[in-house]
C-alpha cells in the first residue's frame, strides 16, 4: 500500500511520473487504514463453482505462477466458449467482482432512469405509472448489471492480469504487469457507503483508465493492488519518505538550476510573431474595414463588432505565443531539460530527456528571410485533448537561428547534426502526387534517428530517435500503387510520429526493415 | 547507413506490395470463415436498406426508389467481391522480435509491431464471430496509430497468439 507506485528511474516509462502521482495520492488515502493492509491476498468470497463450461485445463499451475510457460497452447482460458479455469481458492484463479457491484451499478442506473424520464413524464402519466416505469427500467438495468457481473472476471496469470467481460461481445484483455503505470483505489460515494472500492489500472497508451475493476471489497482491492504492484516489480516495501513527496523514488533533490542553454530575446520573439501570416493580414483587415466605413458612410455597430471579433480571433494565436514564450529560457540539468517561460504566468517545466519522443523543426515561410526556425518536441504520457493543452511541455525553442537550433538539437538528441542529416528525396515519379513539393520531401536514417522532411511553404523536419519507435507501418494507397510508391510511418507514443511520404516501393521496404532493425538494436542497447 | 545496420534487409526486391521479404517471413492467413461473418454483416445491413427502399417503391411507385435499390444491390455485389479478396489478403506473421500484420486491398497496409512495445492484448469475439468459432486479437502499443489487429482466428490460435505475445512482451519488456 504505502509502497510507491513509482518504478525505479531506469525502467520508468515516460508518463510514469504524473500518473504515479495520482496513484500515490489516492493510495495514500487508502493506506491510511493500516488494518486493511494486512489482509492477505485471498479473495473475500471464493468464487463458487461457476459456469457449467467445460473447464479448460489450467495450463499454468499455481506452482509455476511467477513465470508461465513460454508457449502455452490453448492457454488457461480459451477465449471463446471456455473462459473459465477451474475454481479454486488459489488467488490466481479467475475471480468475480464483489456480489454487491450489480446493486451499485443498478443504483447508478436508477438515477439515470429517473433523470431520463424527467418531470414532464411524471406530470403526464401520474405517480403510479411513473413508479411502475421506473421499477421496470431499474429492474431491467439490474438484470443487465447482474448478467454483466456474472460474466466479468479477473485473473492473475503469471505476470499478467486478465480481465474477461461481456456476454455477447466477449472480450478478454491481457495486461502485462510490467506495463502497469499506477494502480489506484478509488471510492465513489456509493462505494464508500457499502464498503466497496474500485480498482483502476493505468496503462500507457490509451490515454484513459484502461481497466477499471468495479467493485471489489476494500480489503480485496487493497490486497490486489499490493499483489499487482509486487508482481509488477515496483517497490512494495514501506517507503514512508517516498509517500510524503510526490516525486518518483530515486529523484534527486529538487530545484537545481542546471546549465543554461539558451535564452530567447524578447525582441526576436516579437519580430517572429510579426512575421506570421496573421500579422500580415492585419493591415488588410484594417484597410478593408476602413474602406467599407468610408464608402458606406454608415457606422453599423454590429459590423464593427463582428469585424473586430474576427480579427481578434485571428490575432489571438500570435499574441498568445508572445505572452507564453516571453523570457523563454532553456536549461539542461543532468538528464532533463528545464524550460521557463511566460509573461503573465511564468511556467517552468521539466522534461526528462528520455521521455522526448520526437523533435520537430519548423521553418515558416516568412521566417526564412531571417533564417529562423522553431523547435517543438513531443512527450509521451500526455493524452491528446487533455485539459491542460497549453501546459504540455512541447516548446523547445520558440524562435532561433540555425546555429542555435543545431546546438539545442544536438543537446536533446546527442550525436544528431541538424545540418547534415542524410535526407534523400523520393523518386522522380513522385512528382505526379507532389508536383511542387517533391524536392522538399526527404527521409533519411542516421545512427540514432529517423528524419523526415516535408512541407513546401512551412518546411518541417521531424526527427524520431530509434529508441522511441513504437511500430512501423507501410501504407500504399491506390494512386501510389499505380506509381509503385508507398509511405512509411514511424509511430511514436506521443504526437503523430514521422511519415516518409511516397518512397519507391523497394526503398520503402528497405526503410521499414532498417527502421525495425535499428529500433530493435536501440531497445537492446537502451 | 545501411552498411552498418544491425540487420541488413534482404537485397532481393519484394515480389508483391503485400509480401515483403518473402524469403524471411512466413505469412499465415486467417480463417476463410471470416468471409461468412463479413458477408452476413453485409447482408444484414443491405437487407435493412433494401427493405426500406422496397417498401418505399411499392407504396409510392416512384422510380428513384427502384434506382436506389439497384444501386444498393450493385454495391452489395461489389462488396461481396472485395470482402472475399480482403479476407484472403489479410495475413500475419510472427517473427523473432515483432509481429507483422498486413491487410487492405485498396489501401494496402503493413504494420510491424515489436513485441517489446506491447502494452496489452485484447481478445474479443462478437456473437456472429462466435457462431463461426472465430475471435479477434488486437495488440495495443503506446502509439495510437499502431494498427495490429488480427481478426478471424480460431479460439485456440487466438489464445496461443495472445499467450505468445504477452510472454514475448514480458521477455523483451522495456519501458517506452
Amino acid at each position: 500500500m504505502s509502497g510507491s507506485a513509482a518504478p525505479g528511474p531506469d525502467r520508468t516509462p515516460p508518463g510514469a511520473d504524473e500518473r504515479d502521482h495520482v496513484g500515490e495520492t489516492v493510495s495514500g488515502q487508502a493506506s491510511g487504514r493500516p488494518a486493511e493492509r494486512a489482509v492477505p491476498a485471498v479473495p473475500a468470497e471464493a468464487p463458487p463453482s461457476d459456469h457449467a463450461v467445460p473447464a479448460a485445463p489450467e495450463a499454468s499451475p499455481p506452482g509455476e505462477r511467477p513465470q508461465p510457460g513460454p508457449y502455452q497452447v490453448a492457454g488457461p482460458s480459451t477465449p471463446v466458449g471456455g473462459w473459465i479455469g477451474p475454481p479454486s481458492p488459489d488467488p490466481s484463479a479467475r475471480q468475480r467482482l464483489h456480489p454487491l457491484s450489480p446493486v451499485l451499478h443498478g443504483a447508478k442506473s436508477l438515477v439515470v432512469v429517473i433523470a431520463g424520464l424527467s418531470w414532464s413524464t411524471l406530470s403526464r402519466v401520474g405517480l403510479g405509472w411513473f413508479a411502475a416505469m421506473v421499477i421496470v427500467l431499474a429492474l431491467g438495468a439490474s438484470v443487465l448489471a447482474v448478467v454483466s457481473w456474472y460474466n466479468t472476471g479477473y485473473q492473475v496469470v503469471g505476470r499478467e492480469l486478465r480481465i474477461h467481460e461481456g456476454l455477447l461481445w466477449r472480450r478478454s484483455r491481457a495486461i502485462p504487469l510490467e506495463r502497469l503505470q499506477a494502480v489506484e483505489v478509488v471510492r465513489p460515494l456509493l462505494a464508500q457507503l457499502t464498503g466497496l472500492a474500485e480498482l483502476r489500472l493505468e496503462v500507457v497508451g490509451g490515454g484513459k483508465t484502461e481497466a477499471p475493476l468495479a467493485y471489489l471489497s476494500l480489503a480485496e482491492a487493497a490486497a490486489l493492488r499490493q499483489r499487482l504492484l509486487t508482481l509488477a516489480g515496483h517497490s512494495s516495501g514501506t517507503v514512508p519518505a517516498a509517500q510524503a513527496q510526490p516525486v518518483p523514488a530515486g529523484a534527486e533533490p529538487p530545484a537545481q538550476p542546471g546549465r543554461p542553454l539558451h535564452a530567447v530575446s524578447n525582441r526576436d520573439l516579437l519580430i517572429s510573431q510579426l512575421l506570421t501570416p496573421q500579422a500580415f493580414l492585419l493591415p488588410f483587415g484594417v484597410a478593408f474595414v476602413a474602406t467599407q466605413f468610408l464608402s458606406e458612410g454608415s457606422w453599423s455597430f454590429i459590423a464593427v463588432a463582428s469585424t473586430l471579433t474576427a480579427m481578434a480571433g485571428v490575432l489571438l494565436q500570435p499574441v498568445r505565443r508572445v505572452l507564453d514564450d516571453w523570457r523563454f529560457q532553456l536549461a539542461r540539468d543532468d538528464d532533463r531539460l528545464r524550460i521557463r517561460n511566460g509573461l503573465l504566468e511564468t511556467r517552468s517545466q521539466t522534461v526528462p530527456l528520455h521521455r522526448v519522443q520526437t523533435v520537430r523543426v519548423t521553418w515558416p515561410l516568412l521566417w526564412r528571410m531571417k533564417g529562423w526556425l522553431r523547435l517543438r518536441l513531443e512527450v509521451a504520457g500526455y493524452a491528446a485533448g487533455e485539459a491542460d493543452e497549453r501546459n504540455r511541455p512541447d516548446r523547445l525553442l520558440p524562435v532561433g537561428d540555425q546555429p542555435t537550433g543545431e546546438m539545442i538539437v544536438a543537446e536533446v538528441l546527442p550525436g544528431v547534426a541538424l545540418a547534415s542529416l542524410p535526407l534523400r528525396p523520393p523518386p522522380a515519379r513522385a512528382r505526379w502526387v507532389n508536383p511542387l513539393s517533391r524536392q522538399v520531401l526527404g527521409a533519411g536514417l542516421t545512427e540514432q534517428v529517423f528524419a523526415v522532411r516535408s512541407g513546401l511553404l512551412t518546411r518541417q523536419l521531424t526527427v524520431v530517435p530509434y529508441a522511441r519507435l513504437q511500430s512501423v507501418r507501410v501504407v500504399q494507397g491506390p494512386v501510389q500503387r499505380l506509381l509503385g510508391l508507398a509511405t512509411v510511418h514511424a509511430d511514436t507514443a506521443g504526437g503523430a510520429g514521422a511519415a516518409a511520404v511516397d518512397r519507391d516501393l523497394t526503398d520503402a521496404w528497405a526503410l521499414a526493415a532498417e527502421l525495425t532493425a535499428w529500433g530493435q538494436a536501440a531497445r537492446r542497447a537502451g | 547507413m545501411s552498411d552498418d545496420a544491425p540487420e541488413v534487409p534482404p537485397s532481393a526486391a519484394p515480389a508483391s506490395p503485400l509480401e515483403p521479404w518473402p524469403d524471411t517471413v512466413r505469412w499465415r492467413s486467417i480463417s476463410t470463415d471470416l468471409i461468412w461473418v463479413e458477408l452476413l454483416r453485409l447482408a444484414a445491413g443491405v437487407a435493412v436498406v433494401a427493405a426500406v427502399l422496397g417498401v418505399g417503391w411499392a407504396l409510392t411507385g416512384s422510380w428513384p426508389f427502384g434506382l436506389a435499390l439497384g444501386a444498393v444491390v450493385l454495391f452489395a455485389l461489389w462488396r461481396v467481391v472485395t470482402i472475399v479478396r480482403a479476407v484472403r489478403a489479410w495475413g500475419y506473421a510472427e517473427r523473432e522480435d515483432d509481429l507483422l500484420v498486413r491487410h487492405g486491398l485498396l489501401v494496402r497496409r503493413l504494420s510491424i509491431v515489436p513485441y517489446s512495445r506491447m502494452q496489452f492484448v485484447d481478445v474479443s469475439a462478437g456473437p456472429l464471430e462466435r457462431a463461426f468459432d472465430l475471435a479477434t486479437v488486437q495488440l495495443h502499443t503506446a502509439a495510437a496509430a499502431s494498427d495490429a489487429r488480427v481478426p478471424g482466428l480460431r479460439p485456440a490460435e487466438a489464445s496461443r497468439l495472445r499467450d505468445r505475445l504477452t510472454t514475448l512482451g514480458e521477455d523483451r519488456a522495456e519501458g517506452l
